[in-house]
């Protein structure tokens, strides 16, 4: 059996070293680790039970031995009825579309365009109604390239639910299909009925 | 000069707090001054004490110190002045003088490390408007540093965490993610870019979220350090007789901290800071781990959780992120006391 010896290591480097042999080992098999702390033990054994993984402990002068069996977690759990007791505001989502046409922001300066698209996109995380979809299209889809300084921003807010339209014939025109893999590649039909069904089109 | 200030510690800034849980147990054997002009006290475990000296003007009095965060002396100065000086802000009040606190050890460093912390220091207070007006040396290892700080407030303009009212909107003002970040550091696994944003959201102060809480007339706030966003969160609800809803999803984080949470780099502040939330949180069964445990990651030098009014809630982020706090958020808001102070959800 594989042993991780974590012994002499502080918080967080066995928990670390946990997840990584977690992540290596295959369902169903055993490994162990080793701690000589008794803060890292305590908090190991938090870490496994709060991830629903199995594990058992033995301890002998001063070493805890978790032998530890990876399973199915990370499996979704089912949600409590109980959560929403009251009637609270929550941030929603509406059915309006923001249509991106550009990579910029408005005419003019070039760098203030970069810049007004950059803050744009970082707003609409704030906005208290999120919008269902936002469609890029032309130069809009190199707000999508893995290397766009966007696109952090783009992949949390698909994150949050938004769905994230690219026009495919604009991804091929442009031959970035090696560069972009967020959102959904779609078609005219698709985005010409996006827009139309929306309740509000907003374009920056 | 090469200092490594970071050689010398195993947990540095705020995650060197004692476990809030016992901190309690340990204030609760003292006896509480009183005194009506005593405004504030550690009773509400608010940010800072505040004593009226007349009806015009009341005194905001706080001290924060703590081991080294970062390699260089002068930039872990800076970062351990602007957080001493945080607790000022997060109250509304106006810091106008300050102690150096230092616990040095004079034997283990040389004397330039000394000069380069006091440096960062006054030069974070500079630009605070704050001026050092003494101070006090322990030779001790390792080095520790931090401020005393008075500032001024009107009485009746005091900002509490027992402030918060049902409807209310939370707006945090900086990104979180300090303790894994540095904890991260430690273990070689963040790139220069998650080391310095760290580093500036750590010495980046707390005035203008402090401005803007007074031109909106805000009455709670809190800033977020060694116990956590759910901790302090927490405290705020406590206080103020409120639960508090926290949406994850919504959280800024800086750089790199999910990937690394992810990877099990979780800093056992967190952990102390989980064990004292728990009972009083309900966490959504499906949360997202990394999430909740970012959610426990003690900060130094965190932003300002401010609760607003909902009609002004918009006007208030559009001002932060005019004043470069550009990643303030809505990341929750205020109900009536329901059966737990804090709901954690995605």
């Amino acid at each position: 059996m594989r042993i991780v010896d974590t012994r002499g290591q502080q918080c967080p480097a066995p928990i670390l070293a946990t997840k990584k042999a977690l992540k290596e080992t295959k369902t169903g098999e055993s490994f162990e680790v080793l701690t000589d702390n008794q803060t890292s033990f305590t908090n190991l054994r938090r870490f496994l039970k709060d991830n629903k993984t199995q594990f058992s402990v033995e301890e002998s002068d001063g070493v805890w031995t978790l032998t530890i069996k990876k399973g199915n977690e990370g499996i979704a759990m089912t949600k409590t009825a109980d959560y929403c007791v009251a009637d609270i505001p929550h941030f929603s989502q509406g059915d309006f579309v923001i249509a991106l046409s550009s990579n910029k922001m408005g005419s003019g300066d070039e760098e203030l365009g970069d810049m007004l698209i950059i803050n744009f996109i970082k707003a609409i995380k704030d906005l208290d109604i999120l919008p269902g979809k936002i469609i890029f299209y032309n130069r809009g889809v190199m707000l999508g390239k893995d290397d766009s300084p966007v696109i952090g921003h783009l992949k949390e807010i698909e994150k949050m639910g938004v769905k994230l339209l690219l026009c495919a014939t604009c991804i091929k025109f442009y031959s970035l299909e090696e560069m972009i893999h967020i959102g959904t590649l779609s078609n005219m039909y698709e985005i010409a009925q996006s827009m139309t069904s929306a309740s509000n089109v907003v374009k920056p | 000069m090469n200092i490594d200030l970071l050689q010398m510690v195993e947990s540095g800034g705020c995650s060197a707090k004692i476990p809030a849980k016992q901190l309690e147990e340990i204030l609760r054997c003292l006896p509480l001054p009183d005194d009506p002009d005593i405004l504030v006290n550690i009773e509400t475990h608010d940010d800072a004490g505040v004593y009226r000296v007349n009806d015009e003007l009341a005194l905001v009095f706080t001290t924060d110190f703590f081991p080294p965060v970062c390699s260089d002396p002068y930039e872990f100065g800076q970062i351990a002045a602007a957080n001493a000086i945080s607790d000022v802000y997060a109250m509304g009040g106006k810091p106008v003088i300050a102690l150096n606190i230092m616990m040095f050890p004079a034997a283990k460093l040389p004397v330039d490390a000394y000069k380069e912390i006091l440096k960062g220091g006054v030069d974070i207070a500079f630009r605070a408007g704050v001026k050092i007006i003494g101070g006090h040396t322990i030779d001790d290892f390792p080095p520790k540093y931090g401020l005393a700080v008075v500032g001024y407030i009107h009485p009746q303009k005091i900002i509490t965490n027992a402030g918060a009212r049902s409807g209310d909107i939370l707006i945090l003002t900086k990104p979180v993610g300090t303790g894994v970040i540095l904890a991260g550091q430690r273990l070689g696994l963040t790139s220069e870019s998650d080391v310095s944003q760290v580093k500036a959201f750590m010495k980046l102060l707390n005035n203008s979220g402090a401005d803007i809480m007074n031109k909106y007339d805000v009455t709670g706030a809190t800033d977020i350090t060694g116990f956590g966003l759910a901790g302090h969160a927490l405290k705020m609800a406590r206080a103020s007789s409120v639960s508090i809803t926290l949406n994850l999803g919504r959280l800024p984080l800086i750089g790199s901290t999910y990937a690394l949470t992810d990877q099990g780099c979780i800093p056992g502040a967190a952990f102390r800071n989980l064990e004292y939330v728990e009972n009083e949180a309900h966490v959504e069964d499906d949360l997202d781990y990394n999430l909740k445990m970012i959610a426990y990651d003690a900060q130094t030098s965190g932003g300002l959780l401010m609760a607003v009014s909902p009609e002004k809630a918009d006007e208030v982020i559009s001002e932060l992120h005019n004043k470069g706090l550009d990643t303030s958020a809505k990341i929750g808001f205020v109900t009536e006391k329901q059966e737990k102070f804090l709901y954690l959800y995605k």
